[in-house]
């Protein structure tokens, strides 16, 4: 989700929250005796409002779940998940006084620092790498997709150097032909001709379509596959040169893959951390409220 | 046939549109990452349960002074049946520690959490925040008649707290010893054996702790000063205590490292002071009640001329006094008569002289006419009065020379060195001590703790204790997650 001027309200919200929350921090600790502490009245209340705004966070995961509830819309969602849960990290730190206690609470804090510096880390690469995809991969595909068109890809390569290949099946005998085309003569295609290019495809290209996840290919670099293609169109008759293209298109395609699978990863893997760690945020932060009644 | 040309339609071709019906690996981890990590957190928790163990609900490290029950969280916050809360009361706080009350007449008793908070790691849970004592002395009032404390303290400071007692106007030095400070620390003074001396401070004054000799003192000997003697240190009751005075000290405090130890003859003044009272004899009288002096000097006299019987022809007077009968030239004494005018002659020096020269006697009698019998006790002897010199000065606060030793004793009693009345009072003020004491991060301590104790240490009870040692080992040595 890009950050633009539609959070203008919320950010305005957070900050005078957060203003009015130290406003009321700040004299609190000072006076008291022996520090602030989250049993106290206002510690008390600083704990129930940033527990109440990590419920409203992890409320947006049902909320996209029942995309029908009518519950206001899900970019509302978003951004109050956004702003509330950043603003409960404050809340929380004026809960506990900025002292992170025992065991549990302890953990609570942790787990509270991760995943909101998680999401905030999430929030910027959401705001930036979209662009950054729009401009890179002009043809972005469905990510589980991914495996699925790359095989497409090798199938079609495998097809194109085939083709190549059958326009010198009948000079297996390796005595030259003049292959009269319809209007004019074109050169003699030999198996010597091409066997730069089956050379190329089979210790090349093959292997980095083969092998996505392997790495130091030539063709992994655009320039570098670039000056390849164009060395390899020396080597060959004008006649292939068309094939070459597509095979030079196949693995540009090949790279875009790639660099989505690239940027995919920034874009979602944090949200591997954040969402389960919220969860058990969650969940002791529920267990910390009992017990703390209860003590 | 070239490669179709890649089109947005193209390459949508290629999508298996029911995708989405398939679990994708992300999703997948996703999914187990959601479930694993908080049944982690449960399965941690239930760790801690499966032990008995609620430590990790705790909301901090325990003091050093409870640090044994980090993991008994049951040993202070007790359930009822039937109530889930189970908070810490004074009742678990009293069942292993007496809390006596602060003063008779308070009208406020707070609990015991609110001034010794738990669970903040390594602090000294004595060490409690001004406003603890503040909240009832800010504004001070007392069941029944007026407090005689002052009523309004806020801090350590000029204004927030009352000038120390005994530099209040009004107060009184309760001390009758003769001293002037100026002399006794001036060069070359004459000291034992007519050597000349130059005194210092720690000639007389000394933390209790020290065990050296002093260097105007005497080796304990049966002389050594009776503690029944009015001529030795002792106090008034109630506004001035000695040293030993079980009095609001808690437990952690020693006193007898804290105070100078109490100022006695026999330790600080037989050395340039000696009781001589005769030149026949080399010795002294005791330093003790003029009853005493005068039995010692009886007897002393009888075993004399026991053993120098010419001494009962007495040609002339030896002691030049002026107030001494003139002797009937040659005079033949009876032992009895002999013994009676030489006690006369003794006394009146001791009365007239040596003893008053420190000490404020009352009622000194005329010279008395010799009787004929030996008189075993005359018909009066002077009253000395109780020197009464202050061991300490502020009877409701506690003060440690040991801790302040780096620091020359001029540094806070500065009037010592020109003091010449014996009423001078030289205490250090609030001021004082607020030079080194006062709010900061590179200033001494100035809670009010620092020098007053809330509970009455002196109606301390004992308390049994109920816990049991090795239950609570067991417990302990459990592993915690």
């Amino acid at each position: 989700m890009r950050i633009d001027s539609t959070h203008k309200k919320w950010l305005i919200a957070s900050l005078i929250i957060f203003v009015v929350a130290t406003a009321v921090y700040v004299p609190y600790a000072a006076e008291s005796p022996y520090g602030p502490s989250g049993a106290s009245g206002i510690g008390l209340t600083f704990g129930i409002a940033g527990f109440a705004f990590m419920i409203f966070a992890g409320l947006l995961g049902a909320r996209k779940r029942f995309p029908v509830w009518r519950v206001g819309r899900a970019q509302a969602w978003m951004r109050g998940h956004l702003w509330l849960g950043v603003l409960s990290l404050p809340l929380i730190f004026f809960h506990s006084g900025f002292r992170f206690g025992g065991p549990l609470t302890a953990a609570l804090m942790v787990l509270l620092i991760v995943v909101v510096v998680s999401g905030v880390f999430g929030a910027v690469l959401q705001h930036y790498l979209p662009t950054v995809m729009t401009e890179q991969v002009p043809l972005e595909t469905i990510f589980e997709q991914i495996d699925r068109v790359r095989g497409q890809l090798l199938e079609e390569a495998d097809q194109t150097v085939a083709r190549v290949t059958a326009l010198v099946a009948p000079l297996v005998t390796a005595i030259p032909t003049r292959v009269a085309m319809a209007t004019e003569e074109v050169a003699v295609i030999t198996e010597a001709d091409i066997a730069p290019l089956g050379t190329f495809y089979d210790r090349e290209m093959r292997p980095f379509a083969e092998k996505p996840d392997a790495r130091g290919y030539a063709l992994a670099d655009a320039a570098r596959a670039r000056a390849m293609f164009e060395g390899l169109r020396t080597l060959v008759p004008p006649a292939v040169h068309e094939s070459v293209k597509d095979l030079e298109d196949i693995c540009e395609e090949e790279r875009e893959l790639r660099r989505q699978v690239r940027l995919h990863h920034w874009l979602h893997d944090w949200l591997l951390f954040h969402i389960p760690l919220s969860f058990a945020l969650l969940l002791l932060g529920a267990v910390h409220a009992v017990m703390a009644l209860r003590y | 046939m070239p490669r179709e040309k890649r089109t947005t339609k193209t390459v949508a071709k290629r999508i298996d549109l029911n995708y989405f019906k398939r679990p994708s690996p992300w999703r997948r981890w996703r999914f187990a990452l959601s479930v694993a990590l908080p049944c982690l957190a449960v399965a941690w928790l239930a760790a801690y349960g499966v032990a008995r163990n609620s430590h990790a609900y705790s909301t901090g490290k325990m003091s050093p002074a409870h640090a044994v029950l980090t993991r008994q969280c049951g040993s202070c916050h007790i359930s009822q049946a039937g109530f889930f809360r189970a908070a810490a009361t004074d009742h678990a706080c009293l069942s292993c520690h007496d809390g006596p009350i602060h003063h008779a007449d308070q009208v406020f008793t707070p609990s015991c959490a609110s001034c010794h908070v738990e669970h903040r790691g390594r602090m000294r849970l004595a060490a409690t925040a001004d406003q603890s004592c503040t909240q009832c002395h800010a504004d001070l009032r007392a069941k029944g008649a007026a407090t005689s404390y002052v009523t309004h303290v806020r801090a350590f400071t000029s204004d927030g707290h009352p000038e120390f007692a005994p530099l209040r106007a009004g107060f009184r030095d309760p001390g009758t010893i003769k001293l002037n400070h100026a002399i006794h620390l001036k060069a070359g003074l004459l000291g034992p054996n007519g050597t000349r001396v130059q005194m210092a401070c720690d000639d007389c004054h000394r933390a209790n702790a020290a065990d050296q000799s002093w260097r105007f003192g005497a080796a304990p000997t049966s002389q050594s000063q009776p503690a029944s003697s009015p001529m030795a240190a002792s106090a008034p009751a109630g506004q001035i205590m000695p040293v030993s005075a079980p009095r609001m000290f808690p437990p952690s405090y020693s006193p007898a490292r804290a105070y100078m130890q109490p100022i006695s003859y026999a330790r600080h003044c037989i050395g340039c002071h000696p009781l001589l009272f005769d030149k026949r004899f080399t010795d002294s009288v005791p330093h003790d009640t003029p009853e005493v002096i005068h039995t010692f000097l009886v007897k002393r006299y009888t075993d004399y001329i026991a053993t120098h019987p010419a001494e009962l022809r007495e040609a002339k007077s030896t002691i030049a006094l002026p107030a001494k009968p003139v002797p009937i030239s040659p005079r033949i004494y009876t032992p009895q008569g002999w013994v009676n005018t030489r006690v006369a002659e003794a006394e009146n020096l001791l009365w007239r002289k040596t003893c008053k020269e420190c000490h404020a006697l009352s009622s000194v009698p005329p010279p008395p006419p010799v009787p004929a019998a030996p008189m075993m006790m005359p018909a009066a002897l002077p009253k000395v009065a109780k020197s009464n010199i202050p061991v300490r000065w502020f009877p409701d606060a506690e003060f440690d020379h040991q801790a302040h030793r780096a620091w020359t004793c001029t540094t806070c009693h500065p009037r010592a060195t020109t003091s010449q009345a014996t009423a001078d009072i030289l205490v250090p003020g609030e001021k004082t001590c607020e030079q080194c004491h006062h709010a900061g991060a590179d200033a001494a301590e100035a809670r009010c703790f620092e020098c007053h104790a809330y509970h009455d240490w002196s109606r301390e009870k004992p308390v049994k204790g109920t816990a049991h040692f090795s239950s609570w080992m067991q417990i302990a040595r459990r592993p915690t997650s």
